[in-house]
């Protein structure tokens, strides 16, 4: 009898810590808000969440993107420099459109063909690489992140591409589509809302768990393994051009430098959100966790007039921590 | 089956050269041949001076790279060698500037607390990452991804960026741009450090536990492998090697940097897989290592001295892995049966 009440004691206590577990992201999200509220107030002002939510859309964008691969087992490190790429080689094309006094829907095109392109073709080149030769995404991405790097300093000559046309931000940055909601806001809403129905709702959405969980199992299954872990790597980096095209509208210019820490924050905020390093796990909303929680964080931090290089390592302690976490979550349940 | 023995019994002098080719692979005949190549059309690659500047900084990829092999045959990463480089500079110029001030002209003292102090910074971080690779079992890309932005941050705190300098002169000038018998100190470093590692994996207990851990985790530790000691031993013995080639390089620059060799990390690597080592653990030499090592700064130095465009080399440099690498899987996948 008291075996059986303790075993049940053990088992509720057990369900707590679970449940704390599987909450763990967003109650700290609420616990960091309201305590940097008691220092800084300003944290919770409108313009302030506002702003909070604007940032944390290009980190969201960028998550996602290596969420794709990251599900499948795999990561891209190349995607800093590719947005530095796209952003580079889509100013240029839109500058230089724009001297011969092409029309507006001219330029934006051609800076859009411009930079999905270039995403398309980092993604042919990962995803070739990864998918039809089984090279490790670590090497393939190493390489195509130096080859981008490249890429980026010569044709830019290293420095900034400046004059991208206003009609250009407009359409991706400071414009008015929806009254109350920014651009980019908007952009992230149609982008978790298309990739949740991609993963969820599509066959290649679920293969790429499937892949991701057990690779073997889905070749023995007659999955088209590769075609859909080469679909993936597309994916991922046209996804990242996009986000590299957001950014050279907030910024007005094709930076070659764009991309510099991109590549450890998407795949951080991913992590922290949840998405596996071993694939198969997690998912759109695990990624707008993880995106919110690494924006908050950094911007908490700034209120609190936390100087960059303490930020820095607390960054990286955070990372370590949530690793930690998502191990006992899964082991857990 | 039957064709193959009467072969294997008379092998004549072709098959034998093959056979010599299968167990050293492509890379040392890559590597004769681009220095052969180099030398009849680079004029100033054999100059003495060339020669020098190549085997420095050389040396220090091979020592780095001989720990980042160590952890990839565990089958981890270690991602925050870039870090623990500049983080072994800036504490050990620190200490010998403190050092100097608390004793100042006990050259020998200095030196070797800052050493010390160094050595111990790396091994640190080496620390933190095997024991949350081994106790706290998580994904050894996301924990040195961590400690690798703690280190930089730390680094970057100690000195806010500034360079450091005051280090005694017989540091600098002695071990960091002076020459022993005709070569670069760090030549001798890295090369005692290459015939340690090499002895250690061909005669100890460890280097064979090493190989077992990465080729199955688990049946290495149902055979009684202390798996976890081993582990964190490999991620320990990596960090120490990067801090080593850090004070390397803070002796030759003749300050203690915060921002050095970002670049060290993904070259590293890179010659790591050139070398063969497998990303999914169990294979690696670390005599191919310090060959892919050389291999990767033969050519960036050609590459200096036909004056490409550094941007341009780096797009080279990135063709130059995945191409190596593709090489060997059609290779392996011509050879393997299935």
């Amino acid at each position: 009898m008291t075996d059986a009440a303790l075993a049940s004691d053990a088992a509720q206590r057990r369900g707590l810590l679970d449940w704390l577990l599987v909450f763990s992201l967003p109650l700290l999200m609420i616990v960091m808000e309201l305590s940097v509220y008691a220092f800084a107030p300003r944290v919770l002002s409108l313009r302030n969440v506002v702003n909070v939510l604007d940032q944390s859309s290009y980190i969201f964008v960028f998550a996602c993107a290596q969420m794709m691969v990251i599900l499948t087992r795999g990561f891209d490190l190349s995607l800093g420099a590719a947005v530095s790429t796209v952003s580079v080689a889509s100013a240029l094309a839109m500058t230089g459109l724009a001297k011969t006094g092409s029309p507006d829907a001219v330029v934006v095109a051609a800076g859009l063909a411009t930079g999905l392109g270039v995403g398309a073709l980092v993604g042919l080149f990962n995803g070739g690489f990864v998918s039809w030769l089984a090279i490790n995404p670590f090497v393939v991405t190493l390489g195509s992140l130096n080859i981008c790097l490249g890429l980026s300093t010569t044709i830019s000559g290293g420095s900034p591409v400046f004059n991208v046309p206003d009609v250009f931000s407009r359409l991706f940055y400071n414009g008015v589509l929806i009254p109350g909601v920014s651009i980019p806001i908007t952009i992230a809403i149609v982008i978790a809302v298309a990739l949740y129905f991609l993963l969820n709702y599509t066959i290649f959405g679920r293969s790429l768990y499937i892949i991701g969980a057990n690779p073997r199992a889905a070749r023995v299954a007659g999955l088209p393994s590769r075609r859909y872990l080469f679909l993936a790597y597309l994916t991922c980096s046209l996804l990242a051009a996009f986000g590299g095209l957001m950014l050279t509208a907030r910024t007005g210019s094709g930076e070659p430098n764009l991309g510099g820490s991109l590549m450890l924050e998407s795949i951080a905020a991913a992590v922290i959100g949840g998405v596996s390093l071993q694939g198969g796990v997690g998912g759109v909303g695990a990624v707008v966790f993880g995106a919110l929680f690494v924006t908050m964080l950094s911007n908490s931090m700034d209120l609190l007039e936390v100087g960059g290089y303490i930020q820095q390592i607390l960054l990286g302690c955070v990372l370590i921590l949530a690793i930690f976490l998502d191990r006992l979550r899964r082991t857990r349940t | 089956m039957s064709q193959a023995l009467p072969r294997a019994a008379t092998p004549s002098f072709s098959q034998r050269l093959l056979r010599v080719y299968d167990s050293v692979g492509f890379l040392p005949v890559v590597l004769v041949a681009l220095v052969v190549v180099l030398a009849l059309f680079v004029p100033r690659f054999l100059s003495l001076q060339n020669v020098l500047n190549v085997l420095r900084s050389s040396s220090y990829l091979v020592i780095i790279s001989a720990g980042q092999m160590m952890v990839l045959i565990v089958g981890g990463f270690d991602l925050s060698v870039g870090a623990v480089v500049p983080l072994a500079s800036v504490v050990s110029a620190l200490t010998m500037v403190w050092a100097n001030g608390v004793a100042p002209g006990q050259t020998a003292v200095v030196v070797l607390l800052g050493v010390l102090a160094g050595l111990l910074s790396g091994l640190a971080v080496g620390l933190v990452n095997g024991l949350s690779v081994a106790f706290l079992r998580v994904s050894p890309f996301i924990v040195t991804l961590g400690s690798m932005s703690i280190a930089t941050g730390v680094a970057l705190l100690l000195t806010n960026g500034i360079p450091v300098y005051g280090m005694p002169k017989a540091y600098v000038d002695g071990f960091g741009r002076g020459l022993w018998l005709r070569l670069p100190p760090a030549v001798y470093l890295a090369a005692l450090i290459v015939a340690l590692v090499w002895f250690m994996q061909n005669f100890t207990k460890m280097g064979r536990y090493l190989y077992a851990i990465g080729g199955n985790f688990h049946a290495a530790t149902v055979s009684g492998v202390r798996t976890k000691t081993y582990l964190v031993l490999a991620y320990a013995a990596c960090s120490l090697l990067a801090a080593v080639s850090g004070l390397g390089l803070t002796a030759q620059i003749g300050s203690g940097q915060a921002v050095i060799s970002a670049q060290l990390t993904l070259e590293s690597i890179a010659a790591a897989v050139i070398a063969g080592v497998s990303l999914k653990g169990g294979v690696g030499r670390v005599e191919m290592v310090t060959l892919a090592a050389f291999f990767l700064l033969i050519l960036t130095n050609a590459m200096d001295l036909l004056r490409v465009d550094p941007r341009i080399q780096t797009i080279f440099l990135g063709l130059i892995v995945v191409f190596a690498v593709a090489l060997e899987e059609i290779a392996r996948r011509r050879t393997s049966v299935d």
